[in-house]
Parts: C-alpha cells; sequence; structure tokens
C-alpha cells in the first residue's frame, strides 16, 4: 500500500489506477476510496505547499490586507518525494521522453524499479552500449522526440563514446547519462567501475556536461541536459551522480521540460537579409547548398520557394539527410569531390549560399573557393567563417531565415530580374535533364552482370525495389549512392552519417523504425561497418522492428585501402601488394549467420541473378514484422586489389609444440 | 581506434578530390595540337577529383579501366558514352598491364 500511495502522490498512477492496485490487495471498494479521500487531502496539501529542501517554486506576491498567502499550486510544476532513482525517471517522464536505451547497470536499481509504476516510461535494453547510442540517436532523427541513452559508470559510458562523438559531430541531442562511483562511499577503494573525474572523458565531444550535486538535484540536472540538448545547434549531452544518489530519498520539484525550454528560434539580421538578398537578385549565377539544419527546421519546401524564386541551381555537401528534392529541376546532383569546383554544373557561380550545411573539410582546400561571394545562413554560428570567407554570415534559424530572405528578394525583384531567373532557371533544368540521362548510364558498365556483384548493380536493384517513401539508414562508407532520388518532401528519405565512428547504421535503422513503423526502411551497410555493431538486430529481432539490412561485403575496408594508396602512391604497399590493414577474408565472415545468431533470418547472395528473389523474400519477412538480412557478397574494385589479397603471415600453428 | 577514425568517410573520392584541388594545376581542356584526346579528357575530367596518384599506380586492361569510368557515373561524373569511349582507349593503352610504372614523386 506504501508503494501505491507513493505513486498516487508523484501522479504516477491515476485514482482509478490506485483504487485497483488496492482492491486487488483485498480491501474493498468503499474503504479503498476512503484510503483515497485522506491520500488526497495529502497530495492536496503537498501541492500547496513544496518541500522547503528545493528552492520554493514562484508564487504571486499577496496583496495587503489579503489572507495569508497559501502558495498556490504552479502548472508544469509538481513537488515529488522519493528515491533519486525515481526522483530520475519522474523528470524524464516530465521532460517528454518516452524510451530510454540502456544497458544493464546495478547500481541504477531504483531507476529500475521506478519504472515498474510508471509504465509510460519503456526500457529498451541493448546489448551493447555503442549500438544502444546509435538507436537512441536513430530514434532521435526520426522522430524529433526526445530521448535518453543510459550506461554502467565509466565501462559503459566507454562503449558508448563513439556514438556520442557521432552525435556531437552531426549535431543530435542525444542526452546520456551514467552513475560514477569515484565519489560513492566506498570511493577511494579501486572498484572495478571506479575513475576519478569521469565526466571529463566525454567533455569535448558533449556540447554540456554536469554533475548532480545531491539528490534532489538530479530532476534539475536532467531539465538541464534537455534543454542544452535540444536548444539549437542541437548536441548531445551529459550528466552524472554518484552512484549511492539513486538510492537516498529526497524532496524535490519535477517539472515540465516546456516550462524551463526556452524554444530558441532566432530571427537574422534584417540588415544582413537584405545584403544578401541584393546579391542574390544581382547575381549571374548563384548557387545554394544546403544542409541539415533546413531538415531540423522542417523547412525544405522553403529552401525549393527560394531557389525557385531566384532560377538557383542547389547542391549538397556531406550531410546526414538529404534536403532538397533530387528530383527538382534546379537540383544539380551531389558535389561529388571536395569542392564546388568538382561540380560539373555550374562551374562559375558567382554567388553561393549555404543554407545549413556544416560543410565539412577533409583538407585544407575550402569547398567554396575563394572568388564568389558566400552567403553563410545558420543557426550553428560557431563555424561560421571558419574556413570561407564570407559576405554575409546569417546567423538564424533556417526555417526564419528561409522565409526573411524570401521575403526581401521578392521585394527586390524587378520584372527584368524575374526574366533573368526564369532563363536561369531553364539553363539548369537543361543540365538537369542531361545529367540525369547521363547518370542513368551506370547499368553500361561492362562489370555489371559480373559476380560478386559489384556496388553499382546493388545499389541500382535496391533503388528500384525500395518503396516511393522508404527511409535509407546508409553506413557503407565507400558506396555511392545512385538512383534513389530522395525526397524529403514526401518521397524517399536518407539517414546517412556524418562523422566516422563506425558502427552506427544497424543501431541507427532500428532507432529509426522505432520512431517511424509505418515507413519501409532499408540499412544499407559495408562489412566493415556492419561488424563493429551488430548487436542492434537483436533489439530488431525482440522489437520486430522490421528492418532490411543490406550488407556490401567486400570482405573488406575499401575507404581506407584507397585512401592509404592515395597517401602513399607508387610506395612499397603497391609494388608488393602487401596491405596489412584492409583485407577482412580468410575466413570470410559469414554476415547471416551472425544475424540468425540474433534471431533475425538472412541470406547470402552471391550474385546478381539471385538478388530480386532475396529483396522479395525480405518484403515477405518485413511484411510479417520480422527483419530482414542480406549478405550481399561484393567485387573489391579500385586500385591495388589482388584476387587473392595477400595475408600477413602470423602463423601460430609453427609455434604450438602441444595438442592442446 | 584509428581505423575507427579513418575508415568510414563516404568519398573515397573526398579526399582526393580534397588534396587534387590543392595540389594540381587546372587541367587543360581541350588538347593541345599532337595531344591524345584521350589524355585531355582524362585530365579535364578526372583531375577534378583525383590527384595522379591512381593513374601511376593502376594497370589494367580497357575493359578494367572502362569499369572504373563507369563507377565515377555512380559518384556522379557525368560523361557521355563517346567520351567514356575516348577515355577508356587512351587508359587502356597508356596504363594498360603491359605499360611501365611512372616513378613516384619525391614526397
Amino acid at each position: 500500500m506504501r508503494e501505491l500511495v507513493a505513486s498516487y502522490l508523484s501522479h504516477s498512477i491515476s485514482r482509478r489506477g490506485f483504487l485497483d492496485g488496492l482492491t486487488k490487495t483485498g480491501v474493498t471498494l468503499a474503504a479503498a476510496e476512503a484510503v483515497l479521500g485522506s491520500v488526497s487531502s495529502v497530495s492536496h496539501a503537498q501541492g500547496a505547499a513544496p518541500a522547503p529542501t528545493p528552492p520554493a517554486a514562484p508564487v504571486a506576491a499577496p496583496t495587503a490586507g489579503a489572507a495569508p498567502a497559501v502558495p498556490a499550486a504552479v502548472a508544469g510544476v509538481k513537488p515529488f518525494q522519493g528515491t533519486g532513482g525515481a526522483c530520475f525517471a519522474e523528470q524524464l517522464i516530465a521532460s517528454g521522453v518516452k524510451y530510454v536505451f540502456g544497458n544493464s547497470a546495478s547500481e541504477d536499481a531504483q531507476f529500475y524499479e521506478a519504472l515498474v509504476d510508471r509504465p509510460q516510461l519503456k526500457y529498451i535494453l541493448t546489448p551493447h552500449e555503442g549500438p544502444g547510442a546509435a538507436m537512441a540517436a536513430g530514434y532521435i532523427k526520426a522522430s524529433g522526440q526526445p530521448a535518453i541513452v543510459m550506461q554502467a559508470g565509466v565501462v559503459g559510458m566507454a562503449n558508448a563514446i563513439g556514438q556520442m562523438f557521432n552525435a556531437f559531430k552531426e549535431q543530435t541531442p542525444l542526452v546520456c547519462y551514467s552513475y560514477r562511483t569515484d565519489q560513492s562511499r566506498r570511493a577511494g577503494r579501486d572498484g572495478f567501475e571506479e575513475v576519478a573525474a569521469q565526466e571529463q572523458i566525454v567533455q569535448p565531444i558533449t556540447k554540456y556536461t554536469w554533475l548532480a550535486r545531491r539528490p534532489d538535484m538530479i530532476p534539475e540536472t536532467v531539465r538541464r541536459a534537455f534543454k542544452a540538448a535540444w536548444t539549437p545547434p542541437y548536441g548531445p549531452a551529459y550528466i552524472s551522480w554518484h552512484s549511492d544518489f539513486n538510492d537516498e530519498r529526497a524532496r524535490t520539484e519535477i517539472i515540465a521540460q516546456d516550462q524551463v525550454d526556452p524554444r530558441m528560434r532566432v530571427r537574422p539580421n534584417p540588415d544582413e537579409i537584405e545584403r544578401a538578398a541584393r546579391l542574390l537578385v544581382e547575381a549571374r549565377m548563384p548557387l545554394m547548398i544546403v544542409g541539415d539544419e533546413i531538415t531540423n527546421a522542417k523547412a525544405v519546401a522553403k529552401a525549393v520557394k527560394l531557389a525557385e524564386l531566384l532560377g538557383m541551381p542547389v547542391t549538397q555537401v556531406r550531410q546526414i539527410y538529404a534536403n532538397f528534392p533530387e528530383t527538382h529541376p534546379l537540383w544539380v546532383g551531389h558535389v561529388p569531390g571536395g569542392g564546388l569546383k568538382s561540380l560539373t554544373f555550374p562551374k562559375d557561380p558567382d554567388v553561393v549560399i549555404n543554407v545549413g550545411n556544416k560543410l565539412q573539410h577533409n583538407s585544407p582546400a575550402p569547398i567554396v573557393a575563394r572568388g564568389p561571394k558566400f552567403i553563410d545562413m545558420r543557426i550553428d554560428h560557431g563555424s561560421i567563417g571558419n574556413v570561407m570567407l564570407t559576405e554575409v554570415p546569417l546567423v538564424a534559424d533556417v526555417g526564419y531565415g528561409l522565409d526573411d530572405l524570401t521575403a526581401a528578394v521578392e521585394g527586390l525583384l524587378t520584372a527584368s530580374l524575374r526574366q533573368k531567373a526564369a532563363a536561369r532557371a531553364v539553363e539548369v533544368r537543361r543540365f538537369g535533364e542531361q545529367a540525369r540521362k547521363l547518370a542513368a548510364q551506370v547499368v553500361n558498365s561492362p562489370d555489371w552482370d559480373q559476380s560478386p556483384i559489384i556496388a553499382d548493380r546493388l545499389t541500382h536493384e535496391i533503388s528500384r525495389f525500395a518503396d516511393p517513401d522508404a527511409i535509407i539508414v546508409h553506413e557503407a562508407g565507400s558506396v555511392a549512392l545512385h538512383g534513389f532520388d530522395f525526397n524529403p518532401l514526401g518521397g524517399r528519405e536518407l539517414f546517412f552519417y556524418y562523422a566516422a565512428h563506425l558502427g552506427s547504421g544497424v543501431g541507427t535503422a532500428a532507432g529509426v523504425k522505432l520512431a517511424r513503423p509505418n515507413q519501409q526502411v532499408i540499412c544499407l551497410v559495408g562489412d566493415g561497418s556492419f561488424i563493429f555493431g551488430p548487436t542492434a538486430l537483436w533489439n530488431m529481432a525482440r522489437l520486430e522492428l522490421p528492418v532490411i539490412v543490406v550488407v556490401y561485403n567486400n570482405h573488406a575496408y575499401s575507404g581506407p585501402h584507397s585512401r592509404v594508396i592515395n597517401n602513399v602512391p607508387g610506395g612499397r604497399m603497391v609494388q608488393t601488394g602487401q596491405f596489412v590493414h584492409d583485407y577482412l577474408g580468410s575466413p570470410d565472415m559469414d554476415m547471416a549467420a551472425i544475424a540468425r545468431g540474433f534471431g533475425v533470418d538472412g541470406e547470402v547472395v552471391q550474385s546478381p541473378g539471385e538478388l530480386a528473389a532475396a529483396l522479395a523474400r525480405a518484403r515477405t519477412h518485413t511484411v510479417e514484422g520480422k527483419p530482414y538480412l542480406i549478405d550481399a557478397q561484393v567485387a573489391r574494385k579500385g586500385v591495388g586489389w589482388a584476387a587473392k589479397p595477400w595475408i600477413p603471415p602470423i602463423q601460430v600453428a609453427a609455434l604450438r609444440q602441444k595438442k592442446v | 581506434m584509428t581505423l575507427r577514425a579513418v575508415a568510414a568517410a563516404s568519398a573515397v573520392l573526398a579526399v582526393w578530390a580534397a588534396s587534387a584541388a590543392a595540389q594540381q594545376p587546372a587541367a587543360p581542356a581541350t588538347p593541345a595540337a599532337g595531344e591524345n584526346a584521350g589524355r585531355a579528357m582524362v585530365m579535364a575530367k578526372c583531375f577534378q577529383c583525383h590527384t595522379d596518384a591512381m593513374f601511376r599506380d593502376a594497370r589494367q586492361d580497357r575493359r578494367a579501366w572502362e569499369a572504373a569510368i563507369y563507377r565515377m557515373i555512380g559518384r556522379g561524373g557525368l560523361w557521355t558514352a563517346d567520351e567514356i569511349k575516348v577515355m577508356a582507349d587512351y587508359l587502356g593503352t597508356d596504363f594498360g598491364p603491359e605499360a611501365k610504372p611512372a616513378a613516384a614523386p619525391a614526397r
């Protein structure tokens, strides 16, 4: 009964739930209602007089001559008393969290205990913290909803760090928690999870890191983490407290997240908008680069509108999402190389506007070369001007920024300027039509029908197979996607990766499917990436997340192979064919067998002729609610690959003197 | 793990491209008098993304070069069938299995 009362007082169960719970213990309904009455009066009293430990909620000042002030209950603020673990759970609920992605942590026992009577907070057990964090990040990206990933102390945190790094680079608002033991009652005794200042390990890769100093500060710390993570530019936050706090009882306040969230949306400086608009309307050939802030701001249609107004070609450099419809006549394709100069068209833009792209540079050469006037519109103001000369910086939520810029451009457009824009649009469209025809030639490769399959053939077949609104989660680093015609306005969507910690793909796909159960989700993953994070397959099987996973299995790290040759051209490695770092075969890994071990059906596909039937089986499985994995044997292509790659001659067999 | 840090960048080409942009002089768009048309085309089309390293190190027949060019179409390369033929002819001859490797540049 004590637990029931506590649950009712903390608003974790309803009146009906309280009565049901009590009658199940043998108490009559009449007696239960009497108990409820007395409990309710306690509840009201608690609501009227917050506990003194935390700062009291603000109340209206009493007016002169009025009755003695009785602090009124404040909307969105709930007094709460319970263990630290229960405080944690309560605040997560108040912060809008539905899913907790976690790996077993014995010091979080009171949190687990609190979950029993809080079914609205669902715990997803992930067998490894890395894919678990990727799953959480995938869910957050696909749903736009908050989630938390939690691990056991520093040991679990260390496993999650790779995906925290990815979240940091791609600016995903992932909140992470793990307890610490270096300030607990058993501190300094070389405990198996103890390290000093564990939060400092993740500080460089999080937007915000903080420790709760007392049990009653757990909710406040949680709120602050979500506020920091979800205030643009987004990014991961890490919170921790010493493990004893989870067990101690505290009186505190649980506050709805919307009461503390600044909901920051910044409008751009009107003077800068005017300058940008003038540059764009007067440009001979403007070019727009689009980026993920557009998708995050739900502003794709606004980007389309601005491009159409100006007859402006549109491109994108590496991002997570496809941020512009690839079938649109103004789309001129992704930048194939490291800079705009590698675009076939336009060759000589005189004004370039970037809307919401982080512009990842992997070399000293700037993506936007010196020459064109450059307008940079982003909420991530910290990196504006880091590399490129920036004529007009526009710090803004890109949704507002595009609204204001479009209005300013419309105000400046004369009839002759509109004519110029229309003529330019015709020129861009003409290029686009020709480009699509040329790109379609990919099927003419002399290797098209070969076995093992070439990656382009596999991609082509999947692009023909995928639903019109399929979501493609792509972690096949050396595979270029084509044929999908991504369209964030109701068509196919892309979830690529931005940072380079491998093993995110399968977890991300699981999280995306959790968030979008009514869209087909296909995960394309290289064998090297897959093997870093296959444990999320188990989550797919357990949660019945019908994802199709396609492994591009060339038994190699293709990317590092090529880049190493580029770094040491003509060197001894190339001359001898001795590459120590890239060949994953001999023995060849059987990814379908690995999938079966996690409870996911799958098969190995050796030739192009087998693909259609394999994909059909995958569809049948997903229709029935089951995930499916295709281990597609893909050819190794590129400089320096031998049919049978050299393997470093480390032979322990020669050292064995006993058959043990 | 270093491998993790290195392994994933999608663009084999992206790194090459960027370094190419930093290192390579602008390639001629049209062949000079007496210059091989295929060579001029490779210089104009491929060096937007690649350095000469891959051409020095790759020795393969015409068919394999043609397949390599088609792979680049999948990565955004835009060429006509005639251009592909001219480039494959040139590469299959000058960078075929029997062609002598060029010396590595001093680094």
